[in-house]
């Protein structure tokens, strides 16, 4: 019996829900109601973990089909995730249009690295249209305040 | 009833509100057209320029966003064989092969104004029942509530995804969210582990654009290996020259087709958290049932286009029914709407139709104005919307998540919201991958905090739990959310039987 990417699932939510149930019981009740701010998140994690642990048995005892058609690009999501992380942990300290220029080129060349003069332009210029231009929208137009950075007061 | 659409329409037909309503139109139109982009992730895209507008205009590019991407996922269908979105499969299976045989204009219009006399159809109905189904909520006290928002729940849990239990869990996790931060009824802190920007909680914009951007945005890129690859390099632009009378003589004189479909549209677009996908399959299927040639289906046959184009955009119209009438969304689309309308501090609900009566009228009006608009931009501009298609996902991708943080960090000004946005990222992908389905998680954010309060409230009222089931009406929600569970369990049972016989399992 092994478990399949569902019965890793249901083993994350068991566990998260398990945690989560054990700080409610450090919730003190409240005088003046019958049911105190812990009555409804234990019922609500004891439902995930139960269906959690429901799914992990029914998978266990599933028949596994074998994934078919092309591997998926991991790595590459991976690091998308990591792009994004680094581009809105920096953008306090930037602001939004450095930290925006830099992550949407950034982005762009890991998904598709420019190729000569004509990709860097075209990298480049989408980078800054991007920026220059939500910039300009929300904040001249739309009276959204987009974040100004804390290094460069930008 | 008819004076006040009259005055909506009037109002709609205004400049301030006609400009937003057409861009809408226009933007879903594109949008739908763009392989991989669903409606949910227009109207995401655009949501953060709603933030500034009047909450009228704000929905009418929502509305516009809505109508335009249901019609303009048919163009790519019809034309290059790649649904532009999900909800256009099943246009695909006959519009492509009529465009096969050298009537590309056919294939298109037919979709095309199918797309806007279904359309009308749920208008009708959206017109016609939003009110007296709102007055019956009215009767509603915090028992019913509560066994309504579980009843929604369990059937959007059941019905979709390949696992009851999934969809359940999905659904649990999505109310487990809305228990971190303060309790809603007190106030009182609980489950912010020690998180300063948990204590208010997590609104659930973020959440909505977090799990599905990334959710849709990962699953695309992790296809990607380098390189253009779309199939549609050295496209030549067909010619869509045709008769428009004929094309619509061709639908009009199919009218139990057309009401059919639009039916199964906005009986599915009722039930919430169910989109316009499972419309588009199910009404090409019941037109293929009914059928006097069912063996001409797949060759190019008008019954198909037709069939699944009304049932679509009818869909739209049973979605916001529902949201209108008992603040539940219909589909995704409508649970951002949701999220905007609560940016400006409406409540959508029993009691929004007879208080907010010009933004109600006005959102029927921009329903109505929306699908005229649909037709004019894609009269005019549909030859050079197959272009955008050709739009790499490597420039589309990044502006996309520029749009997705402004959306999540102009709710209310706050970084907190971002990391939100990132987490909630992490978390729908994950879902995804472990085959989570995520309209269920969605449905639990966003009812939540209603489900914790009535039945905190209910409670508080009288501590007799037998209530819930006594309650003619709360009992009747929770026989049928039992009955939903029984069905969907039977559903599952029967495709387990059919997996096996083919040599698989599917599980509960």
């Amino acid at each position: 019996m092994k478990l399949s990417r569902v019965g890793w699932a249901g083993l994350a939510a068991l566990a998260a829900s398990l945690v989560l149930f054990a700080l409610t019981l450090g919730l003190k009740p409240n005088p003046l109601v019958p049911i105190g701010p812990g009555f409804y998140p234990r019922v609500v994690l004891g439902l995930s973990a139960v269906l959690a642990a429901a799914l992990i048995a029914f998978d266990l005892y599933s028949i596994k089909q074998p994934g078919e058609g092309a591997k998926p690009n991991h790595a590459l999501v991976l690091l998308v995730f990591v792009v994004f992380g680094i581009y809105i942990s920096l953008m306090p300290g930037l602001g939004f249009r450095i930290s925006t220029f830099f992550f949407v080129a950034a982005l762009q060349s890991l998904l598709e690295p420019p190729k000569g003069v004509k990709g860097w332009v075209i990298v480049l210029a989408t980078a800054l249209i991007t920026t220059l231009a939500t910039h300009v929208l929300f904040e001249r137009y739309l009276s959204v305040l987009l974040p100004r950075g804390r290094w460069t007061d930008f | 009833m008819y004076e006040l659409l009259l005055s909506g329409i009037g109002n709609i037909l205004q400049m301030k509100y006609l400009l937003p309503l057409a861009i809408g139109t226009l933007v879903g139109v594109v949008g739908g057209a763009m392989p991989g982009i669903t409606n949910t992730m227009t109207v995401i895209m655009v949501l953060p320029f709603t933030f500034g507008l009047e909450p009228l205009q704000g929905l009418s590019v929502m509305i516009g966003v809505y109508v335009g991407g249901e019609s303009g996922g048919l163009i790519t269908s019809c034309l290059l064989g790649i649904p532009g979105k999900p909800s256009s499969v099943a246009t695909m299976f006959d519009g492509f092969p009529m465009s096969q045989k050298g009537e590309p204009g056919r294939a298109l219009w037919l979709g095309i104004w199918a797309s806007f006399f279904g359309g009308l159809i749920g208008g009708v109905f959206l017109i016609g029942t939003t009110g007296p189904l709102a007055s019956l909520a009215l009767e509603f006290g915090p028992w019913e509530y509560f066994s309504l928002f579980v009843f929604a729940l369990s059937m959007v849990a059941g019905l979709t995804g390949a696992s009851i239990t999934a969809g359940l869990l999905s659904g649990a996790i999505g109310l487990v969210i809305t228990v971190l931060g303060n309790d809603p009824i007190f106030g009182a802190p609980r489950l912010t582990l020690g998180i300063a920007w948990l204590e208010g909680g997590i609104p659930f914009l973020p959440v909505l654009i977090g799990v599905f951007a990334f959710a849709q945005i990962m699953s695309d890129v992790e296809k990607l290996g380098g390189g253009r690859s779309d199939a549609t390099r050295g496209f030549v632009a067909p010619r869509l020259l045709v008769s428009h009378l004929k094309v619509i003589w061709e639908i009009l004189s199919r009218p139990f087709l057309l009401l059919w479909s639009s039916i199964v549209g906005l009986f599915i677009g009722v039930l919430p958290a169910i989109g316009g996908s499972a419309a588009n399959v199910m009404a090409y299927d019941q037109a293929k049932k009914f059928s006097r040639h069912p063996e001409r289906f797949g060759t190019g046959t008008p019954e198909g286009i037709i069939a699944a184009e009304a049932s679509n955009n009818a869909n739209i119209g049973g979605s916001l029914v529902t949201i209108m009438a008992f603040g539940i969304p219909g589909d995704a689309v409508t649970a951002v709407m949701l999220g905007a309308l609560t940016i400006h501090g409406i409540q959508p609900g029993p009691l929004f139709i007879s208080q907010e009566k010009t933004l109600a009228y006005g959102i029927f009006a921009a329903y109505l104005v929306a699908h005229l608009l649909m037709l004019v931009i894609l009269f005019i501009g549909v030859r050079w919307f197959l272009r955008v298609v050709l739009v790499p996902k490597s420039i589309l991708f990044p502006v996309i998540l520029v749009l997705c943080v402004v959306g999540a960090y102009a709710l209310n000004n706050t970084i907190a919201n971002v990391y939100v946005l990132l987490l909630c990222g992490v978390l729908g992908y994950a879902m995804v991958k472990g085959g989570l389905p995520l309209a269920p998680l969605i449905l639990g954010v966003i009812l939540g905090d209603q489900i914790e309060i009535n039945l905190v409230r209910s409670i508080m009222t009288d501590s007799n739990p037998w209530l819930f089931l006594t309650r003619p009406i709360s009992g009747g929600l929770l026989a049928a959310s039992v009955a939903s569970m029984a069905f969907a369990f039977w559903q599952h049972r029967r495709a387990q039987k059919k997996s096996a016989l083919a040599g698989g399992a599917a599980d509960f």
